[in-house]
Order: C-alpha cells, then sequence, then structure tokens
C-alpha cells in the first residue's frame, strides 16, 4: 500500500517529499512523523500549534539537524542534507523567524553575502552589487535602499531584505517561517505580491504562519501537524477557518471568543502629551478600570516607543503622567512596577526572558523583595508563587526548574504574563502579546487579558493584527508617523477604518 | 605575552630624567611607568654643554635596576651636571626596548649606556645606534656581539652560578641531596647562572641533586614549590640551591614554616637584595652581591671618556674599591669585570649600611 | 500492527532517555569527576600526596587564587572581566605593608583596613567606567592593570617592603583552630559569596544582569547598580588576596600578582561559568581552582617539568568550555 501511494505521488510536478521523519532531543521525541508533499508553483501552508513540532521539521529539511530515521525526496531522487549549505545549494532556501542580518553591513551587501559579485577575482564590485541588489528590490517592488546598512531598517524591512536573498538565490524550494509575524499590514501586501511572482515562476513555498486569514489567502495547500504528528493534508479551499483551528488544537479547545466586559469608569491611568523626538508626539489618552485599549498602527507609527517610555525604559521628552488624580513619575521600569504597572515587551527574547535560567527564577525576579526577608529569598514561598502561576497560566513545564529556552514559543510568553502578575499589576501594557505563538496559547492570553481587565485593571495592548484589536479590546487609539489620528470604540469601526486611519 | 606586557603600550618615551631624581625621590618610579618623563635642557647653569646618556635598561620592577639607578644618581659627574641622563624603561619586553632605542636616535643622545633585556635581540638596536654613531657602553648584561660596544662593564654571571653553588656545597661538606630553583627558563641570567651552578656541580661526585625546577624568578612561586618539594622529599634535602635571592627567600618561608635549621641547611641565593642581606644576618642564607653601584658609575665614567676624550679622568671611586681586581688603566680596555662580592657575617653590617645610606 | 512500533520506539525512547540524562549528568559534573580521577591519580602515583600536611599545603597555596576566583566568578556572571586584579593585588599589598614595616607598626587591623579601602576604590574605578561610562570591561581593566601597577611602582618606588610586623604575618602564617589563617579566608569567602549568589535577592539580579541585560533593565533592575558592585567587590578581594599574599611571602613585592588574572579567569572557566555570562556559580569555581592548584602540587610532588603542567592548564580550559558548549546544545 505504502509503494502503490509513493509511486503515484511522485508525479511531474511533485519538488519535494519527506515522509516518517522522526527526531528526538535527549531522550524526548520532538517528532515522530513529520511528512509533506510540495508542488512547484503552490504555496503550502505548514500548520500546528506550538510543540507540533514544525520547527524541528523545517530544520532537518533545511539540513540544521540530522533526522533520527526518515526519509526526503528532492526532484524525485532521494536526498538528506549535512548542512544548511548543501541544502541552500540543492535549492532549498528558508527565511527564518529569527533573522540574522550583519547590521553594519549594507543592504546590497547583506543580500550577496557569501556570493560577493567579485573584481580581479579578490575584491569586492561594489558597484556591480548595489546596481544588481536595486533591480532586484525594484522588481519585487520593496521599498528599500540597497545602499543604507541594515542597522537603519526596520524590522519588516529587514524581513524585506531577506525575502529578496532568499529569492535571489533562485531556489526552487523556499520555506517561509513567521515571515509576517515582525511586519505591518501594507509590509504583507508588498510580500504576498512578492509570493504571487515566485509562485508563477514554478517555485514551492513552505508557508507557516500562526496568522490564519493570511493563510486563506496565500497558500493552495495545508498540511497540519499536532503533538509531533502528521494530522492531515489537503487543499484549502476544501477546508474552513474552524475546522482548521479544530485540526490544529486537536478539538480540545471550544470556540470561547472572550468579548471583554463593558468598563468601568473610573480613570487609572492618564497620559497627557507625552513626546519623544523622531518617535510619537503629543500623546493624550485614558486607561479605564476594566477596559482594555488597543494601540493600532503600521510599523514604525511609534506605538512601541510610547509604550516603551510609558513603562521607563526610554525617557519622555515632555509629557505628564497622572495616576489615580495625582501626578507621577515614572523614569525607570523599576519606578514603573512601583505604580503598579507591568509591561510585556515585544521581543520576549531580547528584552524579557532569561533564556538560560529556569522558569522559577524568570516568573519570580520581579517580586523577589516580597519574597525574601532581610534580602534572603524564602524558597518555599518563591516555589509556592510560582506553581500557582504555572497552574493559573498552564505552562507547559517538565520542572519548574527547567530552563526557560526549552520552552515553546507560547509557552515562554506565559512565563512573561505569570512574571508580570506576580508584582500585583493594575495597569498591564503588553507589545503583540500574541507574536509568533499558537492558537491555543494565544486564546488563553487573550481570555486571561478579559479576566485581568474585568477584576477592575487596565490593558493597554499594541497588536499588528486587525482582528485581535477588534476581538479582544473596548476601544483603539490609531497611531501613524508618531501622532495619535484617531480613537474609537471598537464596536463602531470596520477593519477597514481601522487599516484606513492608520495608513 | 602576558598581558601586563600588552597593557603597557609600548610608547618609545623616556622615562625619567636625572634632575628630577635627585630632587623628588617619589617621582621617580611613578614618571618610570607612566613615561610622562622629560629631557632636561642641554645646558646646564654656567653655560657649558651637557653630555646627554641615554640608559635603555630591562625593567625598572627589578630592585636591581632600581639599585642600578641610585648608583648612576650619585655619580659626581651627574650630580656636578657635567652630564644627564635619562632612563628608558624596557618593561621586561625586547620590543619595548627597540622601540626605545628608535626615539632616542632621533633625539641624538650623545651616548647609550644598554642593559638589553634580551642578548639576542639587543643586537638590532645597538647595530642601528652604532650606524647612527651613538657610542654603545654596557652595563651588566653582555650583548650577544661584543663588537658593538666601546666598552662593558658587568659581572659575570657564569662566576655567580659557582659561586652560589660552592656557597652550599662546602657548608655540606661536599656531601648531601640540593634541589635547584631556576630562574625564567631561557633568560640569559637563567642560561649563565645555570652553566656556573653545573660546573661545580659536576666537580662534586656526592652531591645529589633531588630536583631542579624554575619558578620563574618568583618569590611566592618558589615557596609553593618548596612547599610540595618538602612533602615529597621531606628531610632528605640538605640545601637549597637559587638562581636569584628572590626564590631563596621563598624556600626559606617554606622551610621556616617546617621548623627546619637553617645551620645545617644552607640556603644560597644571588643578587644581595636588601632582603636577602638581611636574611644572611639572620644566619639563614648566604647570597653573593652584584654591585650594581659600580656597574652604574663605572658605565658612566666610560660613557665621559668617550665623550670628553683621552683627557677624562674617572670621577667615580669605584676604581679604587677593588684593589687588584678592578682598575681603570685609562679607560682603554673593552671589558671591564666587577667582581662579585661573597656575602658573609663579617661584611654584612657594612653593606648594609651601604644600601641604607644609598 | 499498530501496537509493535509504539512498544519499540518506547523502548527507543527510554534507551535515549538514559544515554541522555548520563550525558547530562557528565556535562554537568564532569568537571567534579575530572577533579575526583586527579586526585585519585595523584594518591597512587604519589605516596606523599594524601598527608593531611600535603592537603594543607594544596589548600595554603590554591587560597590566593581561590579568593580571586571567587570575586571573578560575580564579574563574569555579569558577562564581565576583571584584567586588572593582579595589579590591584600587588598596590593594596604594598600599602597594607608599608603601614606594618619598619619600627613603628601600625596595628594590623587598620593596615588589613586601609588595603581593602583601596582594593574597594580601585574597583570602584572599574565600575564607574564599565557601568556608566559604558566602556567595554576588557578595555577599562586593561588600562586599570597599567594604570594600578603604576601607582604601585610610585607608591613602592620599586622596591619591595619587609620586615613586616609579626600580627600582620599571621594572615598569612597563621593558623585558626589547626588550620591556616589563609585557607580559613578562602573558605569563608567562597561560603559567603555561594550564599549570597544562590539564596539573595541580590545574587539573582547578578544572574539577570548577566542572562540578558535588555531584560534585566526590564524587570525594573539597576542593572548599572549591580554591575557597578561587582567590580567594587572584586576590588575588596582581590585586596583580600593582596594583605594574604603580602603576609604569606612576608613581603611585598612591586611585580607581584603579574598574570594572576589569568589563573583567575582560568579556575572560573574550568568551573564552567559562561564568559557570556548568567550561567554559573561559586561551588564549581573552587573546583577549578582545586584543579589548578592540585595540577601544579602533583606535578611538583611527581617531579615532572612545570612545561606540562602549563600544557594540562590549557588543555583543561579547552575541554571545560568544550563540556559547556555540549551542554548548551544539549539544552537547546
Amino acid at each position: 500500500m505504502n509503494v502503490a501511494r509513493h509511486e503515484v505521488m511522485s508525479g511531474s510536478d511533485l519538488l519535494l517529499k519527506a515522509e516518517g521523519i522522526q527526531k528526538s532531543y535527549g531522550g524526548v521525541l520532538a517528532l515522530h512523523d513529520g511528512r509533506i508533499e510540495l508542488c512547484a508553483g503552490t504555496v503550502h501552508a505548514l500548520c500546528g500549534g506550538n510543540g507540533a513540532g514544525k520547527s524541528t521539521f523545517l530544520n532537518i529539511l533545511m539540513g540544521l539537524e540530522a533526522p533520527d530515521s526518515g526519509r526526503i525526496w528532492l526532484n524525485g531522487s532521494e536526498t538528506r542534507f549535512a548542512s544548511p549549505a548543501s541544502a541552500l545549494a540543492a535549492g532549498i532556501a528558508i527565511i527564518t523567524q529569527e533573522l540574522s542580518p550583519v547590521p553594519d553591513m549594507t543592504v546590497a551587501e547583506n543580500i550577496f553575502l557569501g556570493r560577493e559579485s567579485r573584481r580581479a577575482g579578490w575584491f569586492v564590485n561594489q558597484t556591480v552589487m548595489r546596481r544588481k541588489a536595486a533591480e532586484l528590490l525594484e522588481r519585487l517592488n520593496f521599498a528599500v535602499d540597497p545602499r543604507v546598512k541594515m542597522r537603519r531598517l526596520s524590522l519588516g524591512q529587514i524581513q524585506l531584505v531577506e525575502i529578496a536573498k532568499a529569492i535571489d538565490q533562485r531556489s526552487s524550494v523556499l520555506i517561509m517561517d513567521e515571515p509576517t509575524s515582525a511586519i505591518g499590514d501594507k509590509e504583507t501586501a508588498v510580500l504576498f505580491d512578492a509570493i504571487r511572482q515566485l509562485k508563477s515562476a514554478g517555485v514551492g513555498i513552505i508557508y507557516v504562519s500562526h496568522r490564519l486569514s493570511e493563510l486563506f489567502s496565500i497558500a493552495d495547500e495545508y498540511t497540519v501537524f499536532r503533538d509531533g504528528g502528521f494530522v492531515r493534508t489537503g487543499l484549502m479551499k476544501d477546508i474552513d477557518r474552524d475546522e482548521l483551528i479544530r485540526l490544529i488544537v486537536g478539538g480540545s479547545l471550544i470556540d470561547q471568543q472572550c468579548a471583554a466586559t463593558e468598563p468601568e469608569k473610573a480613570t487609572l491611568l492618564e497620559v497627557q502629551g507625552y513626546s519623544r523626538a523622531g518617535e510619537f508626539e503629543d500623546i493624550n489618552l485614558s486607561l479605564k478600570s476594566g477596559e482594555i485599549v488597543g494601540l493600532y498602527g503600521l510599523m514604525g507609527a511609534g506605538r512601541s516607543e510610547f509604550a516603551s517610555s510609558l513603562y521607563g525604559i526610554s525617557r519622555r521628552n515632555r509629557g505628564r503622567l497622572v495616576m489615580d488624580g495625582a501626578e507621577v513619575e515614572i523614569n525607570s521600569p523599576g519606578d514603573a512596577l512601583k505604580f503598579r504597572i507591568a509591561m510585556i515587551t515585544e521581543d520576549r527574547k531580547a528584552s524579557g526572558l532569561f533564556l538560560s535560567q529556569s522558569v522559577r527564577k524568570n516568573i519570580s525576579l520581579t517580586s523577589l523583595s516580597s519574597l525574601s526577608r532581610r534580602s534572603f529569598i524564602n524558597e518555599r514561598k518563591e516555589k509556592a508563587v510560582v506553581q500557582r502561576m504555572i497552574e493559573r497560566f498552564h505552562i507547559k513545564v517538565r520542572t519548574r526548574d527547567q530552563p526557560v529556552r526549552q520552552l515553546s514559543g507560547g509557552n515562554q510568553q506565559k512565563v512573561l504574563f505569570a512574571r508580570s502578575l506576580t508584582t500585583s499589576p493594575r495597569i498591564l501594557i503588553c507589545d503583540e502579546p500574541t507574536r509568533g505563538i499558537d492558537e491555543g496559547a494565544k486564546r488563553e492570553i487573550h481570555a486571561f487579558l478579559a479576566e485581568f481587565a474585568a477584576q477592575g485593571n487596565a490593558v493597554l495592548m499594541i497588536s499588528s493584527e486587525v482582528q485581535e484589536i477588534l476581538a479582544s479590546c473596548n476601544r483603539v487609539v490609531v497611531f501613524r508617523h508618531g501622532r495619535q489620528v484617531a480613537e474609537s470604540p471598537v464596536t463602531r469601526i470596520t477593519p477597514e477604518r481601522l487599516l484606513h486611519w492608520a495608513s | 605575552m602576558r598581558l601586563e606586557e600588552l597593557a603597557t603600550t609600548r610608547s618609545p618615551k623616556p622615562a625619567v630624567t636625572s634632575s628630577l631624581l635627585t630632587r623628588r625621590q617619589i617621582l621617580k618610579a611613578g614618571l618610570a611607568v607612566t613615561g610622562l618623563g622629560f629631557v632636561s635642557g642641554c645646558r646646564n647653569q654656567s653655560g657649558k654643554s651637557v653630555h646627554r646618556i641615554a640608559v635603555p635598561l630591562q625593567g625598572m620592577t627589578a630592585e636591581f635596576m632600581q639599585l642600578w639607578v641610585r648608583g648612576a644618581q650619585a655619580h659626581p659627574a651627574i650630580k656636578n651636571g657635567l652630564a644627564t641622563f635619562t632612563v628608558f624603561d624596557g618593561r621586561m619586553d625586547a620590543l619595548t626596548q627597540a622601540n626605545q632605542f628608535d626615539t632616542i636616535i632621533t633625539r641624538r643622545y650623545d651616548a647609550i649606556i644598554f642593559i638589553p633585556v634580551d642578548v639576542q635581540a639587543g643586537v638590532g638596536p645597538a647595530t642601528q645606534a652604532k650606524a647612527a654613531g651613538i657610542p654603545v657602553i654596557g652595563s651588566n648584561t653582555l650583548l650577544a656581539d661584543r663588537s658593538l660596544y666601546v666598552s662593558y662593564i658587568g659581572s659575570e654571571s657564569v662566576i655567580s652560578g659557582e659561586y652560589v653553588a660552592h656557597g652550599v656545597i662546602d657548608r655540606l661538606g661536599g656531601k648531601g641531596n640540593v634541589v635547584v630553583l631556576e630562574g625564567l627558563i631561557g633568560q640569559s641570567a637563567q642560561v649563565e647562572r645555570r652553566q656556573g651552578i653545573n660546573k661545580v656541580l659536576a666537580r662534586s661526585p656526592n652531591i645529589k641533586v633531588l630536583e631542579t625546577k624554575s619558578a620563574n624568578w618568583s618569590r611566592a612561586e618558589a615557596q609553593s614549590l618548596m612547599e610540595n618539594w618538602l612533602t615529597s622529599h621531606g628531610n632528605t634535602i640538605n640545601g637549597v640551591i637559587s638562581h636569584n635571592d628572590e626564590m631563596a627567600l621563598g624556600a626559606i618561608e617554606a622551610m621556616k614554616a617546617r621548623g627546619i635549621d637553617f645551620a645545617t641547611h644552607p640556603v644560597g641565593g644571588i643578587d644581595g637584595l636588601t632582603d636577602a642581606l638581611e636574611a644572611v644576618k639572620r644566619g639563614e642564607m648566604s647570597t653573593t652581591l652584584q654591585d650594581a653601584n659600580a656597574q652604574a658609575q663605572g658605565s658612566i665614567d666610560l660613557a665621559l671618556k668617550v665623550l670628553i676624550g683621552p683627557s677624562y679622568k674617572p670621577m667615580s671611586d669605584i676604581w679604587n674599591q677593588y684593589p687588584g681586581q678592578l682598575s681603570w688603566d685609562d679607560g682603554k680596555k673593552t671589558e671591564y669585570l666587577v667582581p662579585w662580592t661573597p656575602v658573609t657575617g663579617e661584611n654584612v653590617d657594612r653593606l648594609l649600611a651601604i644600601r641604607r645610606a644609598g | 500492527m499498530m501496537s509493535t512500533p509504539t512498544k519499540q520506539m518506547g523502548r527507543a525512547g527510554a534507551r535515549s532517555r538514559t544515554l541522555g540524562s548520563l550525558g547530562q549528568l557528565f556535562a554537568r559534573y564532569g568537571i567534579v569527576i575530572a577533579l575526583g580521577l586527579i586526585v585519585l591519580a595523584l594518591s597512587v602515583l604519589s605516596d606523599n600526596f594524601l598527608t593531611s600536611g600535603n592537603l594543607t599545603n594544596v589548600l595554603r597555596q590554591v587560597s590566593i587564587n581561590g579568593i580571586l576566583a571567587v570575586g571573578m566568578t560575580f564579574v563574569i556572571l555579569t558577562g564581565g572581566i576583571d584584567l586588572s586584579i593582579g595589579s590591584v593585588l600587588a598596590l593594596t599589598g604594598m600599602v597594607g605593608a608599608s603601614l606594618v614595616a619598619g619600627s613603628k607598626p601600625h596595628s594590623p587591623i587598620l593596615a588589613i583596613l586601609a588595603a581593602l579601602a583601596v582594593g574597594v576604590v580601585a574597583g570602584a574605578c572599574s565600575g564607574i567606567f564599565i557601568a556608566w561610562v559604558r566602556l567595554p570591561a576588557f578595555v577599562v581593566t586593561l588600562g586599570m592593570l597599567s594604570a594600578v601597577r603604576g601607582l604601585t611602582l610610585i607608591y613602592s618606588q620599586g622596591m619591595p617592603i619587609s620586615n613586616l610586623s609579626s600580627g600582620f604575618k599571621f594572615l598569612g602564617q597563621g593558623t585558626f583552630l589547626g588550620i591556616p589563617v589563609s585557607v580559613v579566608l578562602f573558605g569563608a569567602t567562597a561560603l559567603a559569596a555561594w550564599v549570597v549568589l544562590a539564596y539573595t535577592v541580590y545574587g539573582r539580579r547578578v544572574y539577570a544582569v548577566g542572562g540578558n541585560m535588555r531584560s534585566a533593565h526590564t524587570c525594573g533592575i539597576n542593572v548599572r547598580g549591580i554591575i557597578f558592585s561587582v567590580y567594587a567587590l572584586m576590588g575588596l578581594l582581590s585586596a583580600l588576596a593582596g594583605v594574604t599574599l603580602t603576609a604569606r611571602t612576608t613581603a611585598a613585592l612591586p611585580q607581584a600578582g603579574v598574570a594572576y588574572e589569568l589563573d583567575a579567569i582560568a579556575a572560573v572557566v574550568i568551573g564552567g561559568t559562561s564568559l557570556t555570562g548568567g550561567i554559573g556559580g561559586i561551588p564549581l569555581t573552587v573546583v577549578g581552582v582545586l584543579i589548578i592548584g592540585l595540577l601544579n602540587n602533583g606535578l611538583d610532588l611527581l617531579g615532572i617539568s612545570s612545561y606540562y603542567q602549563q600544557v594540562i592548564k590549557g588543555l583543561m580550559i579547552v575541554a571545560a568550555v568544550l563540556i559547556d558548549k555540549a551542554r548548551h546544545a544539549d539544552a537547546a
């Protein structure tokens, strides 16, 4: 039966095929049945929650890791890649979640890194490289100047450069792992145009994204993994959103779109005239008890910068902050925590977590002073608090002392929520709280935010996803070019209006 | 290369000027290290021309070099302003010293008194100086190529090795077990002192060498090493032969902790450091003194002889200090050897008095 | 049909789990095992090794490097480095010695306090430049290495200071309950440091700053204050090592402590503390210190040339980093 199936599937336009891929780490099985069949000229969505084994599977396809067992065919012949370089040489390119540009090189240099145009065999020919890069970017309709240093680009632009690089390598298979997680809607549209171009050129694309709506607009086929194994594959047009979610989460989570409770009246925090040169100007907004306020805008609109200065990470140039009717000074995160404001930053790995340290130490860090006597930590008390948080957020860990590095993205994000809750905040600022995490964890976090607000607290949530804002916020404030351009209850707006304001 | 040496950037600046030295002792070493020194003017108060002598030496961290500089400062010609000298601190690094030679040549010093960090590596810079027409006088450490010198004054290292070995072996009556503490392997002092020691050992069939190891000239290292040897050989070690006083003093600390009697267990060192002289006085060791004062003052006389000509008469009284062993001979010889002074119970008080007076 | 592969997989999983945990055990305690092997080998090869006298010697010989390595552990845990400790050790030893030398010595307590104060000031200077001016620790302490050595030479005029009062020498030569005072100092320092790092809020913050500086800032930690404090502490411990060394050799030497920073860093690295910060601790640093000390002692006892000693130490450092790397690969 297996043999017959194989013969059928190794048809003319089958580009890449993998089956029975298995991999375990330190005795823990991460993937027990990885499969995919990718045809030329299609976009194939690879779906699954965190811990479903997608990343492991992609790492094996790319030659980053060796599978314990399983077989891979490329263009009909069986292969196994010993390194990313050999996968790249065979025509498989990847655009990962973790972008790794060389910040002090120009865009052109990054695109041609390792494949530089040479002059006399030894010297890099900058002129040719710059011209080729400019042509490439123009063809793809990416608004990036090839002469600027990578350091100057926004996250979204860096993403576009990475994509341009992969495209220029003339790969027949392109793997995109969360390509839109860091970019705004406008840039997403540019990206999708590029993907359609690639499709028509016969490239096969494996597309991984937690944004389901994207999948329905760009993908042709889907493959779902769950708990380290293959679940189902099929055509995108034969499945609807609810069915796909059911496959991903395994039906364990019932649809619980959590409409936040109606806000009460008491104002917890009032921002007056906040400004920071070159980033945002004259921001006025208030957070009321029981409210979730969404902060929407395109990349570079100054949302994250505003939130950072509100929390004291960066200084403001002007502006006042009033809490409970009295003016307060917040000049450092320590001050913010004192006034019971907590924040979950945009990039959990760079500015949130301590990856090599345990879940316990990550969760308890901000509340140590209340867990200690004469600066000695009361470990019994600490463990109790941590345990309560692990249970409260359903964080999946082997032990409390497991390093955070080993957790999936969703669970890492939950660790941050757990930490912020240990200081009993009244105001929670979260910047893209559900970026790059699976559907299940996303729902749990939304449910938590609703509950948190319902207890009389307030949430300021930055998100690039229109759906997320509309589904979970009471009110939305829109930023454009560092200015506050609109404010409205979500009940009165449509996604189109929101986009219109933002761009 | 050690970080220490990396850190002190190889600035070829002059380190100390004698005029400063005589006034403010405290400033002396400070300037030596920070390299802030400057050269005083080329004429003294009476308007006569002043002879400028550059002294590139091994490193100001060594006590012997301090004593050398102190001796040079006390030279009558320096005191009365006939000549000035500028110390270039080689920081025990041959490259630093080579760079300092560039400065010396550019600034056209009248003469160079050279104490090379390394006997081989010093040849290049000295050749350059000679080619530039600056006379080079050697002191303390002999260069591999003697033809570069106008003249040299120093003490023979090999002989000091013989002295220290004799000192210990004679006390043992030519019979017993000894350990040897060696200097930093590869340095000329270590190589030559070893030669001298081995010469004596070859003539002493009843002396058994239990251990030979380097403690890198360091008191702390020698102390640990001796503790370990005392553990592995117990009371069978009868004597200690050390390439320098620092290491001998370290060994003495280790032996004291074991309650070893120095009357029956001789320890010998080389150099005649102040601490060692005091240890000799306490009957803990023997040492041979290398006369830094004679080497320094003698080299200045030799330099002035070259600069002023046959009419110059030596101003230092060191030439009368070793009758029959060291004499001026009109400054015509190319090599002057300052005898070593074995330090004994009889002369130690006198030597200490001289040291303290300096 | 279905059950067979599942069972096989289960068995394979169990086996690789055992192997994995063995590997983890080795990665975690490899250096302790290495220490055990060294002790075993030396006791077989040398009759004198396992004597109380010799073991006391070893402890006394490692106490200076031990005190320095404890301080260096704090510095490296924050992701920093301090190259100036050998110079600070020399300066503080010299300051202490100058107060207890000669015919009218001051009280040894005063001398020690003065030395410790000088050490803290030196460390604080580095700390200010690293934490607030934000210069790289490597560069700042490289500068301090040179400047402080210079100050030592200015202060001492390049001459050693000896004839120290017996009260002061007690630090290096005396015993407390039969244990050499220098060993007691090392033990007390290591114990206190271990408690601070493992059980106090300050300790957690040190790890946090080294683990991820930006995250630590986000968590409201006074990152600069923590960084400043570890260099001041390093200065204090360098001074403690300085006075102990001076008392042990009964003289303060201007060239004391040259290249001591390298042995301290080596001990910390052999003990598995990551040079990028955030991972490591005092107990394994102590193991690292002991390994270096035992190698020196054992090879002396066996009459093996010191040349081999240096080669072996070098290999140990590289091996320690390899183990560290393996551990992280396993964790990822």
